[in-house]
């Protein structure tokens, strides 16, 4: 299995990185640390899988070097799972970034991370209705001290594509 | 199927509005100080004090090991030892690995210090471990505290309006200051600016005008009373020569958005992981080069070959850059090591302004190898560029500041 | 509540004022470049100290004067708090100068410093922000106070 981790910049894609394959790819408070991807394994029940790190993108559409080597590494790799890492108090955008990747019929899971930021400032996400209108599942996580990262990992199995329509019917259509 | 971009930001909104709930947020202390180091008016003075304590503190710790140990250890008990041990005295092998020595009155003398001898063993090691590691350090421990807790970004906000007069943006402090501990990661972290233009603004900035922390490092031990001018220097240098190329080289130049996150308390795992990491990584450069640029000086300077070049280039060293031609010699092992060529320098008895000059010409005459090799990696065109700008950055520059020692009459 | 946050208020604009007064001292000092050293007290004359580290502790005290008014509300309160980093980072650097100094023996000495030496480093006089450091500690009282109430 290969499993990419996106989002955007500074959002903590190389802190996952770190914490499931034990490598040491640099980790800074500010966006923009990671200029190229980085390859890893990690053990998912049993089963060996690569763990792929990139740049973070703010679209599928790159504005810099940095973001295409990420966008590439999508486009890449077609039989990947990924793993699209939100910032769980700016979700809007991210799920911009995961609406534009699940209609390119990728299976996903959502990782809300920096959800205790969110909780400082008293944001509050409802995760089950969030996962029943994407239909992939949604995971709170603080990579940082490794909150969630379980659960993230074990509902990796459950990444599925979804079709967009149903995900645009869950939410009450289009205005 | 795919979405056009109004269509997804309003299946977004639809999500957002039943799953998302703003609660009533109150402003935190680490809120409010977050606004204070950014807003320019309360922001530059913090800045001005968090440069101070970086600087202060480097100077403190080099100090501490360079001076207070390696200094000694290497000239009180290494070289006298090598001196003894190492056969062949007077000899071209002799002379290359351990000490060239000097004639004086006709005999050949010993150097008494690590710096003079020139020597692989002796200079070389001196550099790379006694100034170099504990510069590199310190300089490392740092900056990954200051990258950590969050401060980068406010910086890159900070100087964007200074940034933006030479075609680049507040994000480009990040390659910038990367380089001031290694030129090469630098030229990597100039990806994360958006066009063919600014990377080719930043990379050539970096590579002329920025000095890396071995040559810091070497500087503030040798020359610490020299390092402001120095300093100077160069960081006026970037900024006219940024400005030019900003004029001159086509391309675009957008505008900067940055997010900036919020401040975070440093985990000290990953302090110790990236410092460890880019120690290790800038060694694995640095001790080779060192010692290998010692050794090629050493050979050079035993087959005449810099002496030659010296009285060879004595019209363009004298005449156009007011310095002695001795400094043929560390210029080329520049290429090599700009620390190595700072340590050479330092022994060749100069004045003041011949000594400031001629380490601004080691810093922006030629990129180390390890950071031209990496350019290389970044496209061979960017690549001829800048070495097109280097040449004349070097004569145009080295020129002016000869012509404001003339005025100054200080040449 | 008023009554103590005046308290307060006049502690700080007071701390304001003498760090402000030491800020410009040590510049006037770097100005003239001589040293200056009066009690515990001693002002470096260096550029990089005294002028550098001089206009650090001016804007110290300039943070400290306009934070000191209406000292509960948030963003007044967090001038307050700039202004004790500023003297940390100050005092910090300084104490931090004088600990790698006191331990290597010194040129021509043995390789560790002498007791007596080691000692003699710490010993007063002191530069300007190692002399305001205890009283600009006090912010860490109201921060702990503030954080409680919340």
């Amino acid at each position: 299995m290969k499993v990419l981790l996106i989002g955007h910049p500074n959002v903590g894609k190389s802190v996952f990185f770190n914490r499931l394959t034990g490598a040491n790819v640099t980790e800074s408070n500010y966006p923009g640390t990671t200029v190229d991807f980085t390859k890893g394994y990690m053990n998912i029940g049993g089963e060996d899988a690569e763990l792929i790190d990139v740049p973070g993108t703010f679209s599928l559409d790159p504005k810099d070097k940095a973001e295409e080597v990420a966008v590439a590494m999508l486009h890449e790799n077609k039989d990947v799972r990924v793993i699209c890492v939100i910032d769980a108090s700016k979700i809007e955008r991210g799920v911009y970034l995961a609406l534009e990747i699940l209609e390119e019929g990728y299976p996903m899971v959502i990782a809300l991370n920096m959800w205790d930021a969110a909780v400082d400032k008293n944001i509050r996400i409802d995760i089950n209705n969030l996962q029943r209108i994407l239909g992939v599942p949604v995971v709170p996580t603080v990579a940082i001290s490794g909150e969630g990262i379980k659960e993230l990992i074990s509902r990796l199995k459950e990444a599925k594509p979804v079709e967009i329509d149903d995900i645009i019917k869950n939410a009450g259509g289009l205005t | 199927m795919k979405l056009t971009i109004d269509q997804r930001w309003d299946l977004i909104d639809k999500i957002a509005k039943q799953t998302v709930t703003f609660g009533e947020y109150r402003h935190t202390l680490k809120d409010a100080i977050g606004e204070l180091t950014i807003k320019p008016f309360t922001g530059i003075p913090i800045a001005i004090a968090v440069m101070y304590a970086f600087w202060s503190i480097f100077g403190s710790f080099a100090g501490f090991f360079t001076d207070g140990f390696f200094v000694r250890l290497f000239d009180a008990y290494w070289l006298p030892w090598l001196q003894e041990v190492f056969p062949g005295q007077g000899g071209w092998l002799y002379a290359i690995m351990v000490d060239a020595g000097g004639i004086e009155g006709g005999e050949f003398v010993l150097s008494d210090n690590c710096l003079e001898s020139f020597g692989v063993l002796t200079s070389g090691l001196f550099v790379a471990i006694g100034v170099v590691l504990p510069a590199i350090v310190i300089f490392y421990l740092m900056l990954a505290l200051l990258e950590d807790i969050g401060y980068m970004p406010r910086l890159a906000v900070l100087i964007d309006t200074m940034l933006h007069k030479i075609g680049l943006h507040g994000y480009a402090i990040v390659p910038t200051i990367l380089s001031l501990g290694c030129n090469v990661p630098g030229v990597t972290a100039t990806r994360i600016l958006e066009t063919k233009k600014q990377r080719f603004i930043m990379m050539t900035l970096l590579a002329i005008f920025i000095p890396c922390g071995a040559q810091i490092g070497i500087m503030q031990d040798v020359i610490p009373g020299l390092m402001g001018w120095i300093l100077l220097y160069l960081i006026i240098g970037y900024f006219i020569f940024g400005y030019i190329l900003n004029k001159i080289v086509p391309g675009k130049a957008p505008e900067f958005l940055i997010d900036v996150p919020p401040y975070r308390r440093p985990m000290l795992s990953n302090i110790g992981k990236k410092v460890w990491g880019r120690i290790a990584g800038f060694f694995k450069v640095a001790i080779p080069f060192v010692l290998l640029g010692a050794a090629i000086v050493g050979v050079l300077y035993q087959l005449g070959v810099i002496r030659f070049l010296g009285d060879a280039l004595a019209p363009v060293f004298v005449g156009w850059f007011g310095v002695p031609k001795e400094t043929a010699g560390p210029l080329i092992a520049a290429f090599l090591r700009k620390d190595l060529a700072v340590a050479q320098l330092s022994v060749i008895e100069m004045t003041e302004y011949q000594m400031i000059t001629a380490v601004v010409l080691v810093s922006i005459y030629f990129p180390c190898v390890a950071t031209f090799a990496m350019m290389l990696k970044e496209g061979w065109k960017e690549l001829l560029g800048a070495m097109a700008v280097l040449t004349v950055v070097v004569f145009a520059y080295g020129g002016l500041i000869h012509l404001i020692g003339i005025l100054l009459g200080v040449a | 509540m008023a009554g103590k946050s005046s308290v307060a208020a006049i502690y700080f604009a007071i701390l304001g004022i003498v760090t402000t007064g030491f800020g410009i001292a040590n510049i006037l000092v770097t100005a003239g470049a001589s040293e200056f050293a009066y009690g515990i007290l001693e002002i470096s004359g260096d550029l990089f100290r005294g002028g550098w580290g001089g206009a650090i502790v001016l804007f110290a005290g300039l943070f400290y004067l306009s934070g000191a008014r209406n000292f509960e509300e948030i963003h007044q309160f967090s001038k307050i708090v700039m202004g004790s980093i500023l003297i940390w980072i100050m005092a910090g650097c300084d104490i931090f100068a004088m600990i790698t100094e006191s331990i290597p023996g010194g040129e021509d000495g043995p390789w560790f410093n002498t007791l007596d030496g080691f000692i003699g480093t710490y010993a007063p006089p002191y530069a300007p922000a190692v002399l305001l450091l205890p009283f600009s500690l006090v912010v860490l009282y109201y921060i702990n106070k503030r954080n409680q109430e919340m």
